[in-house]
C-alpha cells in the first residue's frame, strides 16, 4: 500500500496523533544543534514509538515507565550541565518533557499540556536566534499546533486536516489585528529581575584576552552592528571601534584595569581636531556591557533606559550587560588625542610585566633600546622600530598560527616574536605590547572592531565578528595615548581595505563564486537587506520607537502613561466591536425566513390568515380560492417563490426584488378593493 | 400519585441519581434549580446573545497562564519575537471567545415528539438544531446537570438541519415533563466554553414498568351467549394463537410465531383452537392477588403486552376506570396510557 493511501485509510485517532507528532518534530528540529546528542537521540526515539503506537493502536506506556524516563532525562541533563537552571538546562528539560508527554497522550489535558508545551518550545528558540527563518519555521509550528487544537475540538466524523487547518488560519488571522495593536502599543520595559548569565549571545567582545580567543571569533561572519553614516563617510583606515581596553598582565591574560567612571571626556584630556562624523548604529546583542564606539565619541549616545558612562581609557560601558538589539545614533571625532595627563597609577600599570615571562622577548626589546641607532629615541620613534620589526622581520598574518606557549609555559610570547612568528592580530599587539613595556613605554592593548563591508547595502555598513580586533596605544608624553596597529605592519590590507582574511569557502559557496563570482556576492546582499529590515522593523522595534509613533499621532509628551491608555482604549473599542457584532447578530434571521415574515405580512392586510408553517405553494391556492382572478398575479408571485426555494434547482438566497413586487401587488389590490366598495360606516 | 417511597425519591434525583455529589454541586444545586425554575418552558430555542453563557475552561485558564509566562519570559530576555508570539497567540484566544459565541449564536433547537417509554427503560429526546447561516462544528447536547460525557456531539451545514439525541430513564409512571437541556460547545480552541439552558415544553408518557418474568395471563372466559359450540362443529381448525399455558400439549406450540415472539422478550405461544376471538380476556386490578399498587400495574402492563402479542381481545379493569375490550396496537397504547396516568 502506497504511503498516501496508508495516511488517507488510517483511523482518525491515529491519523490526528501522527499530525501532533509531526508539528512536535518541526517545533523540536531547530534545536537539534543546541541539544545534547543524548536529548535529541531520546526524542527521535520518543516520537518514532509514539508514531508506531498510533500506528497499531497498541497500549500506551504505563506511568511508572513515564516515570523511569523522566528521572533518567533529568539525571543526563544534571550530567551535562551540572545543574537544572538556566536557559540550556531548560531547553533540554522541556524537549525531553515534550517527547515524554506524547507517551501520555490519554486525556484532553494531556493533550493541552503537549499544546502548551510547544508554544513554550517555540519560545525558547528566539533565545538563539529572531531571524528571518526561525520566525517562518515557527509560523508554521503555531499554525501546526492551533490545527491540532482546532481538530480536538472537532468531535464528530473524520474533518479534513485542510478543513482544521484553514479554520486555525482563520482564527490567527482574526487574532492578528489584536496581535499588531498589543505590539505596537504593550509598553515596553527592562527586564524584570536579573537573567542568569547565559542568557546572551556567545559570540562578541570579550573582556579577557588569551592566545587564540580572537581566531575563534574571526570565523563568526555574523553581524556585530550596522552602521548608517549622515554625511562624512571616514576611511577604512580610520574605522577604530573601541571596545575594552586591556592593561594589566598577569603573563597568560589580559585584563581591563580597574577604574573609576569619570565624569566627563574633558577630564581625561580628550582633545578633537576638525568635523565630527555623524552616524546611526544597530548594535547585535553584546556578552559585555560595553559600547564599541567609532574613535574618539565626546559625549554618551542617548540610550532610552540606560545610563552610559565613560572610564578613563575611553571606554564606554553601560550598567548592565548589552542583550537587547540596540539603536542609537552617535558622533565620532577621528581626529583626537587623550590621556595626556594620565595618572602615575595608570602608567604603572601600563608598563608592568609579570617577572619570569618571555625573557627572550624581554632582552630583544632591551637591545633594541640600547641599539646605537635608538640613543635618546622617545617613545613614537621606539614605536616606529618595533614596527618596522615587524614588517621585515619576516611575520606572516594567519588565521590559524597554531597553539604557543605549549612547550615554554612562560614563554609564549617568546616562541611567537623570536622563533615561529605566525600570528594574527591578537598577537602581533600583544608582542606590540610587552616589547614597548620593556623598552620602559607605558602601552596597552585595546580591542574592538575594525572596518566595516566594504560595500553598503541598504545604505547601512555592516560590522561583522570577524572585524574583530585588537591593537595596541602606548603613552607618550605631552601626546598621551597614540594608536599603534601593529597588524597592519605585517598585513597592511587588513586595515586599509578591511580585507578580513576569511576562512577556505565550503563547497556549495566554492562553487557558486566558480560560476560567478559576483553571484554570490549578491544574493547575499539581497538576503542581508532582508534580514536589515526585518531587524530594523520587527526586531528592533523598542521604547524609543513606540514613543516616537505616539509623537507622530499627536501626542506632544508621549510617556509609558500615554500608551498605556491608548492600548487599554483601544482594546476596549474591539472588545466593544465584539459586543456590538453579537448584538447586531442577535437580529438576524435566515433571509428566507424573514421573506415569508413579509410575505405574511401582507396577506394579513388582505384579511388572509397564513400559518408560520404553510409554504408558499398554500397560500397561493388559498390567494386562487378567495381572491378569484384578482388574485391570480399574487398567486403566481407566491409560486414563484416556492420555486425558488424548494425548486428543483433552488435558489441561494431569497429574490428581494420579488418581495417588493409581492408588496406592491398586495398594495394595488387593497386600493382597488377601497375604490370598489367605499367603507361603510 | 400513588409511588412507593424509594421510587419517589429516585425520580425527584433525576438521572445524575448515581454520580457522586462533589462540594460544588451541593453548592450548585439549590442555585441552579433556582436559576432554571426562573427559565420559561418554551417550544423552540432561538439562541441569542442573552441566553448563551460563556465562561474559559480549565484549558482557558492554563492558556493564560502560559501566556503570562511567555509573556514574562519575552520581557526578560527582551525578545521582540516573544512578544509576537505571545501576542499572536493571545490574539487568536481572545478571537476563540468569538468564535465559540459564535458557534451557538444563531441556532433554533426544538424537539421531536418523544416516544412514550416503560419506567426504567430509556426515553430518547431528539433535539433539531438548525443553522441559518454559519456551518457550526462540535456542539454537543445532554440534559442539564448530566456529566459531560454523556454529550452528543453534532455538526450543523449552514443553512441546514442536524439532530441530536439524548436520553434519559424516567424511574417512576406517568406523565413526566422532558427534562432541562443543555447545549455547549467549546470550539474552536477549547479556551471557552460556551452553553445554554433550555427547558422545552414536551412532555413523555411512562408506562410502568412491565413485570419480568411476567406472571402468567389469566384464563380468558368464554365469551357470554358466544356460538362456541359452533364453532366446534367446524373443529379442529386453527383459530389464533394465545399465550403458552403451563399444561399446553407440545404439538399446539406454534414454534415460529414463538420465535418471534421471544426475540421480542415474549413467551412461548400457542396455537389456540378454542376459537379465541369469542372468548374474553379481563386484565383485572383485583386478579393480581394482594401485591401493592406498583406491583399491580407491573403486572397489569406486562399482561397487556402478553394478550397483545396472543392475538386475543382484551379489556382492562382498573378501581374506577375500565377499557373496553378490543385489540391491536390503538389498544394497548389506550391500555398502557391507562396504566401510566391512573391514580
Amino acid at each position: 500500500m502506497s504511503w498516501a493511501e496508508r495516511w488517507r485509510t488510517l483511523p482518525r485517532d491515529a491519523r490526528d496523533t501522527l499530525f501532533l507528532l509531526g508539528v512536535i518534530a518541526w517545533t523540536v528540529l531547530p534545536h537539534v544543534s543546541h541539544l545534547p546528542l543524548w536529548c535529541t537521540l531520546l526524542t527521535a526515539v520518543m516520537l518514532l514509538w509514539r508514531t508506531q503506537l498510533a500506528m497499531v493502536n497498541g497500549p500506551l506506556p504505563t506511568r511508572r515507565w513515564l516515570a523511569i524516563l523522566l528521572l533518567i532525562a533529568a539525571g543526563l541533563t544534571l550530567w551535562t550541565y551540572r545543574t537544572l537552571l538556566g536557559k540550556e538546562p531548560g531547553v533540554t528539560m522541556a524537549v525531553a518533557l515534550m517527547a515524554l508527554k506524547t507517551l501520555e497522550l490519554r486525556a484532553r489535558r494531556d493533550a493541552f499540556v503537549v499544546f502548551f508545551l510547544g508554544f513554550f518550545i517555540i519560545l525558547t528558540h528566539f533565545l538563539y536566534s529572531q531571524s528571518l527563518l526561525v520566525a517562518a519555521m515557527m509560523l508554521v509550528s503555531v499554525w501546526g499546533l492551533l490545527t491540532a487544537l482546532v481538530l480536538a475540538h472537532m468531535p464528530v466524523g473524520q474533518p479534513g486536516l485542510r478543513q482544521a487547518g484553514s479554520l486555525a488560519a482563520r482564527t490567527a488571522l482574526l487574532g492578528a489585528p489584536i496581535m499588531a495593536l498589543l505590539f505596537v502599543l504593550f509598553p515596553r520595559v527592562g527586564p524584570l529581575w536579573g537573567l542568569p548569565a547565559d542568557g546572551g549571545p556567545l559570540t562578541g567582545l570579550s573582556n579577557t584576552l588569551r592566545m587564540g580567543s580572537v581566531a575563534e571569533i574571526a570565523q563568526d561572519d555574523s553581524v556585530a552592528m550596522r552602521i548608517r553614516f549622515a554625511g562624512r563617510i571616514p576611511p577604512q583606515s580610520a574605522m577604530y571601534f573601541r571596545g575594552p581596553v586591556l592593561t594589566q598582565f598577569d603573563g597568560r591574560e589580559w585584563r581591563p584595569e580597574p577604574a573609576a567612571l569619570v565624569r566627563s571626556a574633558a577630564e581625561i584630556g580628550l582633545r578633537t581636531r576638525g568635523e565630527p562624523v555623524r552616524y546611526e548604529v544597530t548594535l547585535e546583542p553584546q556578552r559585555l556591557a560595553v559600547l564599541p564606539l567609532l574613535e574618539a565619541a565626546v559625549r554618551a549616545p542617548a540610550i532610552e533606559g540606560r545610563h552610559i558612562a565613560l572610564r578613563p581609557d575611553l571606554q564606554w560601558v553601560t550598567d548592565r550587560p548589552l542583550r537587547e538589539r540596540l539603536r542609537f545614533d552617535a558622533l565620532a571625532y577621528t581626529d583626537f588625542g587623550h590621556g595626556a595627563a594620565a595618572s602615575p597609577g595608570t602608567l604603572r600599570e601600563a608598563l608592568w610585566l609579570p617577572p619570569g615571562y618571555n625573557p627572550r622577548t624581554l632582552a630583544w626589546a632591551r637591545a633594541l633600546r640600547r641599539d646605537a641607532r635608538q640613543a635618546g629615541a622617545g617613545a613614537r620613534q621606539l614605536a616606529q622600530a618595533v614596527l618596522s620589526h615587524i614588517a621585515r622581520g619576516g611575520y606572516t598574518y594567519t588565521l590559524a598560527p597554531g597553539v604557543y606557549g605549549e612547550t615554554e609555559p612562560l614563554g609564549a610570547i617568546d616562541e611567537f616574536w623570536l622563533d615561529r612568528k605566525l600570528g594574527f592580530c591578537e598577537h602581533f599587539a600583544a608582542a606590540f605590547v610587552v616589547a614597548m613595556r620593556a623598552m620602559d613605554v607605558p602601552a596597552r592593548i585595546v580591542t574592538g572592531y575594525q572596518g566595516t563591508d566594504r560595500l553598503p547595502v541598504d545604505g547601512y555598513y555592516i560590522v561583522r565578528q570577524s572585524a574583530a580586533h585588537a591593537w595596541a596605544e602606548y603613552w607618550e608624553p605631552g601626546a598621551g595615548w597614540v594608536r599603534a596597529d601593529p597588524t597592519a605592519a605585517v598585513a597592511p590590507d587588513r586595515i586599509l581595505r578591511s580585507e578580513q582574511l576569511a576562512p577556505l569557502p565550503g563547497l556549495v559557496a566554492g562553487t557558486l563564486r566558480s560560476v560567478d563570482p559576483q553571484l554570490l556576492a549578491r544574493m547575499r546582499g539581497a538576503w542581508e537587506a532582508l534580514d536589515n529590515r526585518w531587524n530594523q522593523w520587527v526586531l528592533n522595534y523598542s521604547r524609543g520607537q513606540q514613543l516616537d509613533l505616539l509623537r507622530s499621532v499627536g501626542f506632544r509628551a508621549p510617556s509609558w502613561h500615554d500608551l498605556s491608555l491608548l492600548l487599554v482604549g483601544a482594546l476596549s473599542a474591539m472588545a466593544l466591536a465584539g459586543a456590538g457584532w453579537a448584538w447586531w447578530d442577535r437580529r438576524r434571521v435566515d433571509p428566507w425566513v424573514r421573506q415569508m415574515d413579509a410575505v405574511r405580512a401582507a396577506l394579513r392586510r388582505l384579511e388572509l390568515e397564513a400559518a408560520p408553517h404553510e409554504p408558499p405553494r398554500t397560500l397561493a391556492l388559498r390567494v386562487r380560492e378567495r381572491l378569484g382572478p384578482a388574485g391570480d398575479s399574487l398567486a403566481g408571485l407566491l409560486e414563484t417563490i416556492d420555486r425558488q426555494r424548494y425548486g428543483r434547482t433552488p435558489a441561494a438566497r431569497p429574490d428581494g426584488a420579488l418581495t417588493r413586487r409581492f408588496r406592491a401587488a398586495v398594495r394595488q389590490l387593497r386600493t382597488h378593493r377601497a375604490a370598489r366598495a367605499p367603507a361603510t360606516p | 400519585m400513588n409511588v412507593s417511597p424509594e421510587r419517589a425519591r429516585a425520580a425527584r434525583a433525576g438521572p445524575a441519581a448515581d454520580a457522586p455529589l462533589t462540594a460544588a454541586a451541593v453548592l450548585r444545586h439549590p442555585i441552579q434549580a433556582w436559576l432554571h425554575g426562573r427559565l420559561r418552558r418554551t417550544e423552540s430555542l432561538k439562541l441569542t446573545q442573552r441566553n448563551i453563557y460563556i465562561l474559559p475552561t480549565r484549558a482557558g485558564l492554563m492558556f493564560a497562564a502560559t501566556l503570562v509566562t511567555l509573556l514574562v519570559a519575552s520581557i526578560n530576555y527582551q525578545l521582540n519575537l516573544g512578544y509576537v508570539l505571545t501576542f499572536l497567540l493571545a490574539g487568536s484566544g481572545a478571537v476563540s471567545m468569538q468564535l465559540t459565541h459564535n458557534t451557538l449564536r444563531g441556532l433554533t433547537l426544538h424537539l421531536k415528539p418523544v416516544a412514550p417509554v416503560f419506567a426504567g427503560d430509556a426515553a430518547v429526546v431528539e433535539v433539531v438544531l438548525s443553522s441559518p447561516w454559519r456551518a457550526r462544528h462540535g456542539i454537543g447536547i445532554k440534559l442539564d446537570g448530566a456529566p459531560a460525557s454523556t454529550l452528543t456531539w453534532v455538526d450543523v451545514p449552514s443553512g441546514g438541519q442536524a439532530s441530536a439525541r439524548v436520553s434519559f430513564v424516567p424511574r417512576a409512571r406517568g406523565r413526566h415533563d422532558v427534562p432541562t437541556l443543555s447545549a455547549e460547545t467549546r470550539f474552536p480552541l477549547g479556551l471557552f466554553r460556551a452553553w445554554t439552558v433550555w427547558r422545552p415544553v414536551g412532555g413523555v408518557l411512562v408506562y410502568p414498568k412491565a413485570e419480568r418474568p411476567p406472571a402468567p395471563l389469566p384464563v380468558a372466559r368464554p365469551m357470554p351467549g358466544g356460538t362456541t359450540a359452533a364453532r366446534h362443529v367446524q373443529g379442529g381448525e386453527i383459530e389464533g394463537i394465545r399465550a403458552y399455558r403451563r399444561g399446553d400439549p407440545l404439538k399446539l406450540v406454534s414454534w415460529r410465531k414463538s420465535a418471534k415472539s421471544m426475540e421480542t422478550g415474549g413467551e412461548l405461544v400457542s396455537r389456540d383452537t378454542s376459537a379465541s376471538a369469542h372468548q374474553e380476556l379481563w386484565l383485572d386490578w383485583a386478579a393480581c392477588g394482594t401485591l401493592p399498587a406498583e406491583d399491580r400495574l407491573s403486572r397489569l402492563a406486562a399482561w397487556v403486552l402478553a394478550a397483545e402479542r396472543s392475538g386475543v381481545h382484551y379489556g382492562l379493569r382498573l378501581p374506577g376506570m375500565q377499557v373496553p375490550r378490543s385489540q391491536g396496537a390503538g389498544q394497548k397504547r389506550q391500555c398502557l396510557e391507562a396504566l401510566a396516568l391512573w391514580q
